[in-house]
């Protein structure tokens, strides 16, 4: 039970937590998880698409390959069916190979030369030519490059210049007959491979390298300006065999290889989750809003029954001659309900002073009506001429819990204030102090049961005060602690107010409760105090 | 607060804090038992570890409201520190308080 009123306390702690400062806070957290949230959403979109353009581009890299092997396939074709034909040496017989190949030497033909040789001892002599003159002209290196095919089960490529051209230079020997085909195909001006027309280079920038290198020096033929290599980016590379070397293969993909979707989702996912953060910034703020709202109306509603409270205490106590009176009430832990506790002095003739303590069970509002009641109804009595006895006698049948919900511990007393003379009657209320030249005891008083148990005869206890003494009455606040018994918080309040005796009534109760109450007391505290001074 | 209703006299036992957090549980347990119609109603105070004001006012309710229906209410097994609250606050008029058991 005690932990539920704590909870309480931390509610409201934290509530007021939320109050400084905290909803900016909260939209900052908000803000930063769905920034990382988003982030982290579209990056690894991101990295999918960016897996699956890499997966596209290196299918379609492939496909090309395959389309330049069967190209470099249909450029082979026609020297090795040249070499079938077997001419002899004698004049014209090199007809056969001039009609077999000639169909493919001449512009915009894949040759532009074509040469049979034949191997004569260490030497080779060409025994024909079709088409323009070859690039590769240096006798000593034709026999040389010629030569070295027939060590080659393919045929060897090579690379010749003639002026601006550039030409690809093929030889294909045959190492049986001894004949040995060469060729050379010009690679176009504009550099475009005559595959690219092909729909497996439709989708891709590409630069095929003569060799193994990727070299500006070894570029064959590309699509894109030849200054603007390498190809940078999402890159794919492959290499095609060629003869005795290889065609490297590098592209590019021109555009996203993969459904548009795939390539939007990122900056759909930053848009969204963008659109996302700001909804619930503003709910959050909405929502921060209202319960503030609620709060206020809450606090309002505890500052107003505090604040009635107060006003049901006496504004000003009355003076009476020879007498020092102190009063103090604190309430309980702030945002906790009020209570009902209570204390009255009244002047009721030349020599009489009533006074009043009393504390109603309970708290909040209710206990507040009921004690307001209680005060009123007591001082009337008080002030009719009722004695203390007969002033509680009359409220108890005034009072019932059954209706009221609540119960009210009240002492009544009446002094005299030139004798000393004190009576009381109790309704379950905490006994008093008697604070008398420095040793302070609880007076013994005849106790009924509290207002609202039901109608009772109360008994009238009457002692003396001399002069110095102090009556120091209070509520339970003072003493109860949940962990002990009520002797020994009485005990502990008898032993301070002793030990403080010395001072002024005001100090004397202040000192008290400040001593007493911890800072986490749930229940309010009323003090009620008078010495007798010299006349 | 947990009830045993037994045949005759009923009751009802009460533990730990009896505070005004705790009052209205212990209100409608002893209603329920009320309801029954025994003709004592024992409320059994050993296990009780603190009781403040609040908490005697709703063992007054109960006293009261039992009286209306001719109902007995007797405090059993009340510890020295709670008679000693009960004699404080003049409750000891009110209450019939039984012998231990």
């Amino acid at each position: 039970v005690k932990a539920k009123a704590t909870d309480r306390n931390e509610t409201i702690r934290t509530v007021d937590g939320w109050r400084s400062g905290q909803p900016s806070r909260l939209a900052a957290r908000i803000c930063v998880l769905g920034l990382i949230l988003t982030v982290a959403a579209a990056w690894g979109t991101k990295n999918i698409d960016d897996t699956t353009e890499q997966r596209l581009l290196e299918q379609q890299t492939a496909q090309a390959g395959a389309v330049l092997s069967t190209a470099i396939l249909l450029i082979q074709q026609p020297l090795a069916n040249a070499l079938i034909v077997h001419p002899t040496d004698a004049p014209g017989e090199t007809e056969a190979f001039e009609k077999l190949i000639g169909g493919s030497v001449g512009t915009d033909k894949l040759f532009v030369h074509a040469s049979l040789w034949r191997k004569r001892g260490d030497g080779l002599s060409r025994l024909t030519a079709v088409g323009v003159a070859p690039a590769l002209s240096d006798a000593a290196a034709t026999q040389a490059y010629l030569k070295a095919s027939f060590s080659k089960a393919t045929f060897t490529v090579t690379r010749a210049t003639v002026g601006s051209q550039t030409r690809i230079a093929y030889a294909l020997a045959d190492l049986v007959t001894g004949y040995v085909v060469y060729a050379e195909r010009a690679i176009p001006a504009n550099r475009r491979a005559p595959v690219d027309s092909n729909s497996a280079f439709a989708d891709l920038n590409y630069a095929i390298y003569f060799g193994p290198k990727t070299e500006t020096s070894a570029l064959s033929t590309t699509d894109v300006d030849p200054k603007a290599l390498p190809l940078t980016g999402t890159t794919a590379t492959t290499e095609v065999p060629f003869g005795d070397t290889v065609l490297t293969v590098v592209t590019s993909p021109r555009h996203h290889l993969g459904a548009p979707l795939s390539q939007g989702l990122p900056l759909i996912l930053v848009g969204g989750g963008l659109i996302l953060i700001a909804i619930a910034i503003a709910t959050s703020r909405v929502l921060m809003r209202r319960r503030h709202e609620a709060e206020d109306s809450a606090a309002l509603a505890i500052g107003m029954s505090e604040r009635l409270q107060r006003a049901l205490l006496p504004l000003k106590i009355p003076a009476i001659p020879q007498l020092e009176v102190a009063v103090e009430y604190v309430a309980g832990v702030q945002g906790v309900d009020i209570g009902g506790d209570w204390y009255s002095v009244v002047a009721l003739d030349p020599d009489h002073f009533g006074f009043v303590i009393g504390d109603v069970s309970g708290r909040g509002i209710d206990a507040v009506a009921v004690m307001a009641r209680a005060r009123f109804t007591l001082r009337a009595y008080l002030l009719r001429g009722d004695s203390p006895e007969k002033a509680l006698s009359e409220s108890s049948r005034q009072f019932d819990i059954s209706e009221d919900g609540h119960i009210a511990t009240t002492m009544v007393g009446i002094g005299n204030w030139r004798t000393g003379v004190i009576t009381v009657a109790n309704a379950g209320h905490c006994v008093p102090l008697l604070l008398s030249q420095g040793d302070a005891r609880y007076i013994e008083i005849a106790t009924g049961p509290p207002l609202g148990t039901g109608p009772f005869t109360f008994a009238a206890t009457t002692f003396a005060m001399n002069e110095g003494d102090t009556l120091f009455c209070f509520t339970d606040g003072l003493i109860e602690r949940r962990t002990e018994d009520i002797d020994v918080g009485m005990e502990r309040l008898a032993a301070t107010v002793a030990g403080e005796g010395g001072r002024s009534v005001a100090q004397l109760v202040d000192i008290t409760v400040r001593t007493l109450r911890g800072e986490q007391a749930e229940d309010d505290v009323a003090v009620l105090a008078f010495r007798r001074i010299d006349s | 607060v947990s009830s045993t209703a037994d045949l005759g006299p009923c009751r009802l036992i009460v533990q730990g804090e009896v505070d005004v957090a705790s009052v209205p549980l212990l209100l409608d347990e002893a209603r329920e038992l009320l309801a029954t119609g025994p003709f004592r109603l024992e409320v059994d105070l050993e296990a009780v570890t603190f009781i403040d004001s609040s908490g005697l006012g709703a063992l007054v309710r109960v006293r009261n409201e039992a009286k209306e229906q001719g109902i007995a209410v007797t405090l059993a097994n009340v510890s020295d520190s709670t008679q000693r609250l009960l004699q404080l606050s003049g409750l000891h008029h009110v209450f019939e308080i039984g012998l231990d058991e």
